[in-house]
């Protein structure tokens, strides 16, 4: 009796206790948030990579291009251009009454800045310069005219400055308060303006109403840093969050099935495959190469392990990548032909076929072991084998120590099959540590100076199909890229490639 | 005394010498942070990395980079961050409280429970009470820490809806992670509470205090409990340790923005700065805990000191 009292007593007080924090799920009215995994750590657009800079930076600065959720190239601060002088020279004509968030006027001399200081000295400690080292300078034809001069062709440069590096900076702004300071205080001329930064917390930005693409409908936008997928989730289903990153496969039934919540799964960048060792074992042989792709079920791999979040794919490359060709089909799986194959290359029961993949990836892992299940089943002697990614990528792979196959996973935001094809296939690449192939060489070289479109569209295409017929790969699968939204979220156009622009979202 | 402290600072110094060695070390084996920078980047190559090293100042002989760590140190610069180049003293700064005031907090919070529940349980030995605790503390130890994180989250968070799952935004947001460290410790505490009790409770002078008609509760906790307490402090100090170890994983489940959050982004980075940083000073805090632990031993039992 007396206990009984006690408790209630304590409940009582607990629950009074509690009580005001009830309504902290509730979000403001006119404010998003969104979580991403990592904080870059700076805002500066030569500093980093990371797609989660990104997703945050896209609504802070503008490209001279850009590129929307559709993946279609528009103009962005340049309203057109023109090739030049035997395509060395791109002139852009630049749009006018642009101000920086700061005040500062959007000109020429801006474009000639940013380009200036990623191609520098300050480039050269980031990671963005090598994307860009096409252009050799950048002039200032008029206050609203630039020219871009090539160091060599770039097909991809157009795209290119649709993000990331090419951002457009102040320079008056960061002569004037540092590098230091532009880190931790960005400013730009996109649909948002820096309001504060809480390194490892958050990000919060607000609506910059003068905005040249129009005023956004968000009042605010808050980007908070979550690097553990469950707790993203977490905070998504108590209403903390709008936008939801960092979703893995295993974790999307729990917000498909939330009723405020909607799970987006669209075709992302993100590619994987197989690729087979061309100079030792059994895999030397381009015929058991044919059958170990025709052995495997890569259907029921996509849909058992990622539960269908993925599509398959004939060649390394998203099917919104500029070089995919819907006509390409992969090899059937066809477990008869396969063991028929490998019975004509004279292939003795129980030869051994190594994977070697990152470690640290679990959703591969399955995979791997699904795919050595069907390589058992044609009687080989599969075995997995797991590294730490920096000794599989620094030192396995490029030094050529790797078993039968192992595991390449890329995805670049360009969408272009360049971005995969060059650095996979062509000699003394880093990612390509057995083949040696003059004809394919060549290809790979020669599209990279092509600038009609028609016409590399249609060599990248032939390239795809030479390295599916030598069978190189064992082409898996194309990844979703996956998002959790409460469903208060009204116009989120999710792009692909993770860069959101949020002028046209709008919250309930 | 004061001997005694002299003794242990130059051996609590040379305990922080010698992690900083090994974390330099070890940091290094784990992988090139130009690569993992250079991450998807298109068209990279090895002198585009060698450009990005040579920024770093990796390109220099790894005593030449220890040593320059080292002399950072005694100024408190413990150089930039390789990710957006904040000055890592910066981050630590921001984080060390954070984590601190937690692990204070979940500290405060099993001594609160478990002195309590074990004298109760000693008191009460072999009767119904005291087969409870036991029961509740050998729970308590098995549950893994990140599932008991979790699990609270599910039911408070998503299930309830009273508590925020994660981040670090007002007392209410303390609640789970520090519930979560607090139900590990309090399951090993109580039962050296209890035991250490149980042993003081046998002794002559405590039967002594009794027959002189003292008080039971005077008896408890003057008498016992003071004299039980030698164990419990060592005991708590060292946990202080572990403390740290298993708050790394509820930081990272509550997205707690502490050192924690900060040596594991650092890893999945290959940001080394900020990775000799944050175990340097995570180092420096647990051997002075350590030190602080050693002289409270002298304060609570005087002959520790003579010896």
């Amino acid at each position: 009796m007396r206990l009984s009292r006690t408790l209630k007593a304590l409940g009582l007080t607990v629950a009074t206790a509690l009580a005001p924090l009830m309504a902290s799920g509730a979000q403001a009215a006119g404010t998003m948030t969104v979580a991403v995994a990592i904080d870059p750590g700076s805002w500066d657009p030569i500093d980093t990579f990371l797609v989660d800079w990104s997703s945050a930076a896209n609504n802070i600065y503008d490209g001279l291009t850009a590129r929307g959720a559709d993946m279609k190239l528009k103009p962005g601060l340049a309203t057109s251009w023109e090739f030049l002088d035997n395509n060395s020279r791109i002139r852009f004509k630049l749009r006018e009454n642009v101000k920086f968030h700061n005040g500062e006027p959007f000109n020429a001399q801006a474009v000639k800045f940013t380009f200036d200081r990623l191609l520098g000295a300050e480039g050269k400690k980031g990671p963005q310069q090598s994307n860009y080292n096409t252009i050799d300078h950048v002039e200032v034809v008029d206050d609203h005219t630039v020219d871009f001069v090539m160091k060599q062709p770039d097909p991809v440069l157009l795209t290119k400055l649709a993000g990331y590096g090419a951002m457009i900076v102040p320079p008056k702004y960061i002569q004037e308060k540092g590098d230091d300071h532009f880190n931790t205080h960005p400013v730009g001329t996109g649909p948002f303006k820096f309001v504060e930064y809480n390194p490892k917390v958050s990000l919060t930005l607000e609506a910059n109403p003068e905005h040249w693409g129009g005023a956004p409908k968000l009042d605010k936008v808050v980007t908070r840093f979550i690097s553990e997928a469950n707790t993203q989730v977490a905070e998504l289903q108590a209403g903390r969050i709008d936008v939801a990153t960092l979703i893995p496969f295993g974790l999307a039934p729990t917000v498909e099935k939330s009723p405020n919540l909607d799970l987006i799964s669209i075709t992302g960048p993100t590619v994987v495959s197989l690729r087979l060792n061309t100079k030792e074992g059994i895999t030397k042989d381009q015929n058991v190469r044919k059958a170990l792709i025709m052995g495997i079920d890569r259907d029921a791999i996509i849909k058992a392990v990622l539960l269908g979040h993925a599509k398959p794919i004939a060649s390394f490359q998203s099917e919104l990548s500029f070089g995919h060709d819907p006509n390409l089909k992969p090899l059937p799986f066809d477990l008869a032909k396969a063991k028929q194959m490998l019975q004509q290359a004279k292939v003795p029961a129980g030869a051994p076929v190594k994977i070697d993949f990152r470690g640290n990836d679990a959703t591969f892992r399955e995979v791997a072991q699904a795919a050595a299940g069907f390589l058992q089943a044609l009687g080989l002697k599969p075995s997995l084998q797991p590294y730490e990614p920096p000794v599989l990528l620094n030192d396995i792979i490029p030094n050529g120590k790797t078993g039968e196959a192992w595991h390449q996973a890329w995805g670049g935001w360009t969408f272009d099959y360049d971005n995969t094809a060059y650095l996979m296939y062509h000699t003394g690449e880093k990612w390509n540590p057995y083949d040696n192939d003059p004809k394919l060489n060549e290809m790979l070289e020669k599209q990279r100076t092509i600038y009609d479109v028609k016409e590399r569209e249609n060599l990248l295409q032939e390239i795809a199909r030479y390295v599916a017929d030598k069978a190189l790969e064992i082409p898996l699968y194309n990844q979703n890229t996956i998002y959790g939204v409460n469903k208060r979220v009204k116009n989120f156009d999710a792009p692909a490639d993770r860069r959101f622009r949020f002028t046209e979202t709008s919250v309930d | 005394m004061a001997g005694f402290i002299l003794k242990r600072l130059l051996q609590a110094i040379f305990v922080v010498l010698a992690v900083t060695l090994i974390v330099s070390f070890a940091v290094r084996l784990s992988g090139d942070p130009a690569i993992m920078l250079m991450g998807g980047g298109g068209n990279v190559t090895e002198e585009d990395l060698q450009n990005i090293r040579q920024a770093l100042g990796l390109e220099r002989p790894f005593f030449v980079q220890y040593f320059s760590f080292l002399q950072g140190i005694f100024v408190g610069d413990f150089g930039r961050s390789f990710m957006g180049g904040t000055p890592v003293s910066t981050l630590i700064a921001q984080a060390l409280p954070s984590t601190l005031l937690l692990a204070f907090t979940s500290l405060l919070v099993s001594i609160a429970l478990s002195v309590p529940l074990g004298v109760y349980a000693a008191v009460n030995r072999g009767r119904w009470p005291d087969q409870l605790i036991r029961i509740l503390s050998l729970v308590g130890l098995s549950f893994p820490n990140f599932w008991l994180a979790i699990m609270m989250v599910l039911l408070f968070s998503i299930v309830l809806g009273i508590l925020p799952p994660s981040g670090m935004e007002g007392p209410e947001s303390f609640i789970m992670p520090a519930l979560t460290m607090a139900i590990i410790l309090t399951a090993t505490n109580v039962r050296l509470v209890r035991t250490s009790m149980l042993e003081t409770l046998s002794q002559q002078y405590i039967m002594v205090a009794r027959s002189k008609g003292l008080a039971d509760r005077v008896v408890l906790y003057k008498h016992a409990l003071r004299n039980s307490a030698i164990p419990l402090v060592t005991y708590i100090g060292l946990q202080f340790g572990g403390l740290i170890g298993g708050i790394v994983i509820v930081e990272r489940v509550f997205n707690w923005p502490g050192m924690g959050t900060l040596a594991f982004d650092a890893i999945s980075g290959r940001d080394y700065p900020v990775l000799q940083g944050t175990i340097t000073v995570l180092a420096l805090f647990i051997v002075l805990i350590n030190l602080l632990v050693d002289i409270a031993y002298g304060l609570i039992d005087p002959r520790i000191r003579t010896e």
